[in-house]
C-alpha cells in the first residue's frame, strides 16, 4: 500500500506540473495585455515599462516560464499583477476557507439528500415514490444554480427576512453568522448534485440488489432493512464514492456562478476574475491548487475503496 | 417615485409645481443659468441651486422634489451603514497610486484628502489647504494647509506630507499617476503648513484634476508613517489617511469596514460610526439585498438600469439622480472603408465632399438617441453631441444638441449615405462593433437602429476588456463602442480624447501606417492646448465649447449619450443634496435613522 500511495503521490506531482505548464503557455498565448488593460486610463507609458519589467513580461516566454518554475518550487507563487500587488498565496489561502466552507455544506447537503432518496427509490422500485424521486432528481439537475439561487434570495431573504441574501462571514465571527451566510448558496450548488448522486445509488443499489448474496440474505429471513444498509449498501458505494469525490473537487471550483450570485469570493470567482484581467500569477496560483486538489481527492477516493471492500488491494 | 400615498401627493401638489417653475425659470442662454459665481461655490450648495443645475441639465423630475418635500425620518449621528457596490468582485487596492477605477475612488474619498475636493457643481474647495493664491501667470500655486490634522495613524499632517506624495506620485515606479504631475516642475515647502506649486505652464484645470482628493489620484495625500509601517501591498487594502472614515478591516472580496475618525479636521463630520462596503458583482442579487434591507445604500459601478424602475415603485427606497460627468460613443476607425477619412483638416464643408466623410455623419445623424436611450437604458442617460457632459454645468453646451452637425436628421442621413455610395445601404459591407460584454444591449440597439434607420448591417464583436483594449490602442477594430467616466474637468474630455496626442488615440498604432488614432485636428490642438492653460473661466468655456462643437460636426466619433449617476438608498438614510456629487458617494455627511 505504502509503495502504492508513493508512486500515486510522485503521478500526483506530475500532473499537476502538466496542468501548470499547460496553462502557463496557453495563458499567454491567449489575446489580451494585462497592463494596457490596467492602464487604460492612465495612458503612462513610463508605468506601463516599468510595470513590465517588474514582473518579467518584457522577456522571451521561456524565461518568464523557468523564473516562475523556480520561485514555485520554494513555494513563492508571485504576486498579483493588479491592484494592490498583494501575495498570490495570500489570496488564495483567504479563498479557501470561503470555498471549503461552501463546498462543505453543499457537499453535505447533496449527500444528505441523494443516499435517501437513492435508496428508497431503488427498494421502492417503479413505485409512486420511485417515479416522484426521479421527477425531483430531474428537476433538481435541470435547475441552472443560479436561477436556484435567485430565487431562494427572494424568498428567504427579500420576502421572509430569514437569511442574509449575499455576502459571507467567517467562522470567527460566529457559528450562525457563518452558517446563515451560507444555507442558500449550499443548497443552491448542491441540489444538482444531489440529484446526480441519487441516480447514481439508485442503479447502484438495483443492481446490488440483484446480486446472489442478497439473494441468500434474504432466504435467510434478515430483515429488509439490514440487507440494504449493512449487506448492500457497502458494496453500492463503491462507484458511488467515485462521483463523490469528483463532486467534491467540482464543488471547490465549480461553483463559481453561485459565488457570484452569493458574493462569496471564492477560489472559482479568484480563477474566473484572474483570467478576465489576464492576472498571470494568480491564474497559475490557483490552476496550480485546484489540480492539486483534485488529483489528492481522486487519490483519498482510491483509498477509501480499501477501506470499504476489503477486497481491494492496491499491493 | 417612492411616496405615493394619495393624500400626500395631493397635499404637495402645488408647492411642486412651484418649485419646478422656479427651477426651470432663467434664459436658456445664460452660462449660469440665472445663478452667480458664488452661489456655485462651496462649501455648501442651496437647494434652490442644485434644483437650478438640475433644471439646466434636463434631469429635473418631480422625484427630486417628492424625495425632499416628503417628511423624512429623523435621522440622528451615529449608526451603522451597509453599503453594497455593483458590479466588481473585490477592491483590489485603495492607494491613490494604485487606483484604476471611479468605484474604487467613491470608496477612497471617503478616507483620504487631496488639497481640494470637488463639490457637486465640480467646483474644487478646500480640503487640507484652506486657501491659495495664484501668480499673475497662473503657473504657481502657493497653499495654506489646514493646522491641526492628524493622520489616522496619529500622525501630523504637514508640508512634508505634500512633498513625500508629490515625490512618490511622479515615480512611475510607485505610481500610475506619473503622467498627471508632467507639468509640476517643483513642490516647494514654505512653512510646515504652506507649500509653493510651481507649473511648467499655467493650467486651469490644475485644481480640479490634479489636485483633487479623489479622481485626482496624484495628489491625494498619503501617510508616509503609514507606508513605512504596513508596506505598500498592505497600505492598498487598509490605506491611513486623514479622510472622516479610516480602514478598519477589509476581508478581500467580501467588505471593507470605514470607521469614523474621531480626529477628523471637522468635529461635525463624519456622522455615522461605521460603514461596511461589500462588493457585489450580480445585479440581481444587489437589488434583492437592497430591497431585502441587508445593503442601505448603493454605489459602485452604473446600476443596470432596468432596476431604476423597480426602486422607484419600492416604498422603502429612494433613487437619486444626478447627471454623470462622463460620454459614450461609437468610434469609427478613419483608416478604412466605408468611412475613411484620413485628413480632417479641412472645413466641414470640404469634408462634406468627401464620401468616407458622408459615411460617417449619415451613420452619427440616423443614431436616434432618444430611442437609443428608450431602448438601451430605460430613459436614463442624457441625449450626447460631445465630451462635455451636463455634470460640468457651466461649460455644458446645451444648444450643441440642436447646432450640431450630429442632430438627429433621417431622411439627411439617407441622403448622406446615398451620396457616400450606399443608397438605402445597398453594397455597405457588413462591420463589426468591438465592445465588451457589459456593452451589448447598448450594441444591439444599435445595430436595430442602423438596421431599421440606414439598412445597414453590423455584427457584435464580444471581447474582454483586455482584449478590447489591445486592439482599440492598436486601431485594430471597425467600430467601437466606449466612452469615458469621472470627467470633472473639460480636460478629461477634450485633453484625453480629442487631440492628435491625446493618451486613447489610438496610443499603440503603426505610426509609420497611421498619422493619427480615430481624429486629428490642428485647430482643436491648438485650442485644447490654449484652454488648458487659460485661467479666466468665460474664455476657457468658449474655447471649450469651440472644441466640442468642431469634434462633434466633424464626427470625431458618434456621440452617444451622458450618462445619469443614481444612487439607490433605504429611506432611512439621509444622503443630503451637498453629498451628491457627480460620480462620487461621499458618505462624511450621510445619517441613518
Amino acid at each position: 500500500m505504502s509503495g502504492y500511495l508513493i508512486r500515486r503521490v510522485l503521478g500526483a506531482v506530475l500532473v499537476m506540473w502538466a496542468v501548470a505548464t499547460l496553462v502557463f503557455f496557453m495563458l499567454r498565448a491567449v489575446p489580451g495585455d494585462p497592463l494596457a488593460a490596467m492602464l487604460f486610463d492612465v495612458g503612462d507609458p513610463a508605468a506601463a515599462e516599468h510595470l513590465r519589467q517588474k514582473f518579467g513580461l518584457d522577456q522571451p516566454v521561456y524565461i518568464q516560464y523557468v523564473k516562475w518554475f523556480w520561485l514555485v518550487l520554494q513555494g513563492d507563487l508571485g504576486n498579483s499583477i493588479y491592484g494592490s500587488r498583494i501575495e498570490v498565496s495570500r489570496i488564495i489561502l483567504e479563498a479557501i476557507p470561503r470555498t471549503m466552507s461552501l463546498a462543505a455544506l453543499a457537499f453535505a447537503i447533496a449527500v444528505t439528500i441523494a443516499i435517501p432518496a437513492g435508496l428508497i427509490s431503488a427498494t421502492r422500485k417503479h413505485s409512486r415514490l420511485d417515479h416522484t424521486v426521479t421527477v425531483a432528481a430531474f428537476i433538481g439537475l435541470s435547475m441552472p444554480d443560479f436561477w436556484l439561487g435567485i430565487l431562494l434570495i427572494i424568498l428567504f431573504a427579500t420576502q421572509l427576512h430569514w437569511l442574509p441574501a449575499v455576502g459571507y462571514v467567517p467562522l470567527s465571527g460566529g457559528f450562525w453568522p457563518w452558517l446563515s451566510h451560507l444555507i442558500l448558496p449550499a443548497i443552491a450548488a448542491g441540489t444538482a448534485f444531489s440529484a446526480v448522486m441519487a441516480r447514481m445509488i439508485r442503479s447502484a443499489m438495483l443492481e446490488v440488489l440483484n446480486t446472489e448474496y442478497v439473494q441468500v440474505a434474504r432466504a435467510k429471513g434478515l430483515k429488509k432493512l439490514r440487507i440494504v444498509l449493512v449487506h448492500a449498501l457497502p458494496n453500492a458505494l463503491i462507484p458511488v464514492i467515485t462521483v463523490m469525490g469528483i463532486v467534491l473537487g467540482l464543488l471547490m471550483v465549480a461553483t463559481v456562478v453561485v459565488e457570484n450570485v452569493f458574493s462569496i469570493k471564492g477560489l472559482g470567482r479568484v480563477l474566473i476574475e484572474g483570467i478576465l484581467n489576464r492576472d498571470y500569477p494568480v491564474v497559475q496560483g490557483v490552476i496550480l491548487v485546484i489540480s492539486a486538489i483534485f488529483v489528492f481527492l481522486n487519490l483519498l477516493v482510491d483509498v477509501l475503496y480499501t477501506v470499504i471492500d476489503p477486497r481491494i488491494r492496491y499491493d | 417615485m417612492t411616496r405615493k400615498a394619495p393624500d400626500t401627493l395631493g397635499d404637495l401638489r402645488g408647492p411642486i409645481h412651484e418649485e419646478m417653475a422656479h427651477a426651470h425659470d432663467f434664459d436658456t442662454r445664460d452660462p449660469l443659468f440665472g445663478l452667480h459665481r458664488h452661489d456655485l461655490s462651496g462649501p455648501r450648495l442651496e437647494r434652490r441651486t442644485v434644483l437650478r443645475l438640475l433644471a439646466a441639465a434636463g434631469a429635473l423630475s418631480t422625484t427630486h422634489l417628492l424625495s425632499s418635500m416628503t417628511p423624512r425620518p429623523a435621522a440622528a449621528a451615529g449608526g451603522t451603514l451597509r453599503a453594497g457596490w455593483s458590479g466588481v468582485g473585490e477592491f483590489r487596492t485603495l492607494d491613490p497610486a494604485q487606483i484604476n477605477q471611479v468605484l474604487l475612488f467613491q470608496i477612497a474619498s471617503n478616507v483620504l484628502s487631496g488639497l481640494t475636493h470637488i463639490d457637486p457643481s465640480l467646483v474644487a474647495q478646500g480640503d487640507l489647504a484652506t486657501d491659495w493664491t495664484i501668480n499673475d501667470d497662473g503657473t504657481e500655486y502657493t497653499f495654506n494647509l489646514r493646522e491641526g490634522v492628524t493622520f489616522h495613524n496619529g500622525d501630523k499632517f504637514t508640508a512634508d506630507d505634500v512633498l513625500f506624495t508629490y515625490q512618490r506620485s511622479k515615480d512611475p515606479e510607485k505610481s500610475i499617476h506619473s503622467r498627471v504631475l508632467a507639468n509640476v516642475v517643483d513642490v516647494e515647502k514654505l512653512s510646515d503648513h504652506k507649500v509653493k506649486i510651481k507649473l511648467g505652464a499655467p493650467q486651469a484645470s490644475f485644481l480640479v484634476k490634479t489636485l483633487e482628493r479623489s479622481s485626482g489620484r496624484a495628489m491625494t495625500i498619503v501617510s508616509r508613517g503609514g507606508l513605512e509601517q504596513l508596506g505598500t501591498s498592505q497600505y492598498g487594502l487598509t490605506p491611513v489617511g486623514t479622510g472622516p472614515f479610516r480602514v478598519t478591516d477589509h476581508q478581500m472580496g467580501q467588505a471593507i469596514t470605514l470607521e469614523r475618525f474621531d480626529g477628523y479636521y471637522d468635529s461635525s463630520r463624519p456622522k455615522l460610526d461605521k460603514i461596511i462596503i461589500q462588493p457585489i458583482i450580480d445585479p440581481e442579487p444587489l437589488a434583492a439585498a437592497l430591497e431585502a434591507g441587508d445593503i442601505q445604500i448603493t454605489g459602485g459601478n452604473p446600476l443596470p438600469p432596468e432596476l431604476i424602475d423597480r426602486f422607484e415603485a419600492n416604498s422603502d427606497l429612494v433613487v437619486n439622480s444626478v447627471p454623470g460627468p462622463g460620454f459614450q460613443s461609437v468610434w469609427m476607425n478613419p483608416w478604412i472603408e466605408p468611412f475613411m477619412v484620413t485628413d480632417f483638416n479641412k472645413p466641414v464643408d470640404e469634408l462634406m465632399k468627401e464620401k468616407g466623410f458622408k459615411v460617417r455623419l449619415a451613420i452619427a445623424k440616423a443614431m436616434d438617441r432618444d430611442r437609443y436611450i428608450k431602448q438601451a437604458h430605460f430613459g436614463r442617460a442624457i441625449p450626447g453631441y460631445g465630451t462635455i457632459n451636463p455634470a460640468m454645468g457651466f461649460y455644458f453646451d446645451k444648444s450643441l444638441a440642436e447646432t450640431s452637425n450630429q442632430r438627429f436628421d433621417l431622411e439627411e442621413a439617407r441622403r448622406l449615405l446615398a451620396e457616400g455610395g450606399y443608397p438605402n445601404g445597398e453594397g455597405f459591407p457588413t462591420l463589426k462593433i468591438l465592445h465588451t460584454p457589459s456593452t451589448r444591449r447598448d450594441c444591439q440597439v444599435i445595430k436595430n437602429i442602423l438596421k431599421t434607420n440606414l439598412n445597414i448591417e453590423i455584427e457584435l464583436d464580444t471581447k474582454d476588456f483586455p482584449v478590447l483594449i489591445d486592439q482599440f490602442d492598436k486601431m485594430d477594430w471597425q467600430l467601437c463602442r466606449l466612452g469615458s467616466g469621472g470627467d470633472f474637468d473639460p480636460d478629461d474630455g477634450v485633453v484625453d480624447w480629442m487631440q492628435t496626442s491625446s493618451k486613447f488615440n489610438g496610443r499603440e498604432r503603426d505610426k509609420d501606417k497611421y498619422a493619427f488614432g480615430f481624429f486629428s485636428d490642428a485647430e482643436v490642438d491648438q485650442l485644447v492646448d490654449e484652454q488648458t492653460r487659460t485661467a479666466d473661466l468665460e474664455k476657457r468655456k468658449a474655447m471649450v465649447q469651440k472644441v466640442n462643437k468642431i469634434t462633434s460636426d466633424k464626427v470625431a466619433s458618434a456621440f452617444l449619450y451622458h450618462p445619469i449617476d443614481i444612487v439607490v438608498h433605504r429611506k432611512e438614510v439621509n444622503f443630503p443634496a451637498e453629498s451628491q456629487i457627480p460620480g462620487l458617494v461621499d458618505m462624511d455627511r450621510v445619517t441613518v435613522s
